[in-house]
């Protein structure tokens, strides 16, 4: 950098104290012979007295009385009115195109269709924020009997505690006029991913295989009597690890 | 100190985040009830090796962003009362010529990724490197977009100043 030309980059560095004694010795040096610099820096740091005078009375503010029992009794679901208006009209949305999804399927399901329903199926019902679930995950045995019995092959339903997911629960699906078992998981960003599980009329084994519809993406194989899909909001290779995870605790 | 104590001390910062984030009040109370409550049910998923304050901040900012997603954005239309009354209870000082109301009118015409660096950097005076974190995007995209963001309010702000100032005289 030249005499009076230094770097915006280091100019906010500056404003922001990101820089190293030395830097901040130059930096003023050249301030003081350009009044340019000086003004720069001076409306930056007006923004952020403007910022703090407007906000900082927030940190004084008495906690919603919500909040504070939150805080002594830890964190059960409290009311929130805005969701669950939000999550009615997302219901009935939602229900009618789910209707519509479901009616599109084909009578044969083969792998790619696991791929198809659980990318719909996750699209549909991760959306739900009150009830994104049949059975919730406090119900984890019945809602592994009562799925494996109507899948009719018997599964476990994996621990996704280490990757980060807490399980939410499961539903049971119709697909392609056969039974088929939806669970969910959400991580602590509230970020969702369903794993679908299917019957599948012939024994066989498949690799992992991938689909993106969107942004959302789905990891599928088949294994013995069972086709499995894991479908998510998220990039290519996070989703192809995790799903060779699932697939791991499935055959163990 | 237990993981209760800290979070009671991040409360009124992370408030403050949530508030200047999304610049609704309600929903901003919402946000922080439902991100204590994640903390506090997923503690074990909180690495202490990181500021407690950056990981609240990733996870309030992500269930912001996720809500839009799901909700799309009608659920930030500020009502009608929230505008005549400014946000927040804070009296003007003395040469003070923008009221709390013009400063988050400010925030509202900047872009949301713009938004955000700015309240992180500007107001919260997180370090780059926890924003670049806590917004999953390289220290180069960081200081871009804050830079773009600083220029614009700048700007913003301008035209607002000198209006107000024409009035006064």
């Amino acid at each position: 950098m030249t005499q009076n030309k230094i770097d915006d980059w280091a100019l906010h560095a500056y404003v922001d104290n990101e820089v190293s004694a030395e830097q901040r010795a130059e930096i003023e040096q050249h301030m003081r012979t350009d009044p340019e610099l000086a003004q720069k820096v001076d409306a930056w740091r007006r923004q952020r007295e403007l910022l703090k005078q407007a906000y900082d009375g927030v940190m004084g503010e008495t906690l919603p009385p919500s909040l504070a029992a939150t805080l002594r009794t830890g964190g059960s679901l409290a009311a929130r009115p805005y969701l669950a208006m939000a999550a009615a009209i997302a219901l009935v949305l939602l229900g009618g195109l789910a209707g519509w999804f479901m009616a599109q399927q084909s009578q044969r399901l083969d792998v790619a269709d696991i791929a198809r329903d659980a990318l719909f199926a996750h699209q549909v019902y991760s959306a739900e924020i009150r009830h994104p679930v049949e059975v919730k995950a406090d119900d984890k045995a019945h809602l592994q009997t009562w799925l494996s019995k109507r899948v009719g092959t018997p599964f476990t339903v994996p621990d996704l505690t280490v990757e980060g997911y807490t399980l939410l629960g499961g539903r049971l699906l119709a697909l392609g006029g056969k039974p088929a078992a939806l669970l969910m998981y959400e991580d602590i960003e509230a970020n969702r991913i369903s794993i679908l599980l299917t019957s599948q009329d012939v024994d066989s084994e498949t690799a992992l295989h991938v689909e993106q519809r969107g942004k959302l993406v789905a990891c599928y194989w088949r294994d013995g009597k069972l086709g499995f899909a894991v479908a998510g909001d998220m990039a290519r290779d996070p989703m192809m690890k995790l799903a060779k995870i699932i697939y791991d605790k499935f055959e163990s | 100190m237990d993981f209760r104590t800290q979070l009671a001390g991040e409360l009124p910062p992370l408030r403050r985040f949530a508030r200047a984030l999304c610049g609704d009040a309600a929903l901003a109370d919402d946000l922080v009830q439902d991100c204590v409550e994640r903390a506090m049910t997923r503690s074990h998923l909180y690495d202490p090796d990181r500021p407690l304050r950056a990981w609240l901040y990733a996870v309030l900012r992500n269930l912001y962003i996720s809500g839009l997603r799901r909700n799309g954005r009608s659920t930030i239309v500020k009502n009608v009362d929230d505008l005549i009354d400014g946000e927040g209870a804070v009296p003007p000082s003395q040469e003070e010529r923008l009221s709390v109301g013009s400063v988050s009118a400010a925030l509202d015409r900047l872009a949301p990724q713009h938004r955000e660096v700015i309240v992180l950097v500007g107001l919260e005076e997180m370090s780059y490197r926890d924003v670049s974190e806590i917004l999953g995007v390289p220290l180069g995209t960081v200081m871009s977009r804050l830079s773009r963001a600083r220029e614009h309010l700048r700007q913003i702000l301008e035209d607002r100043g000198h209006t107000v100032l024409r009035r006064v005289k």
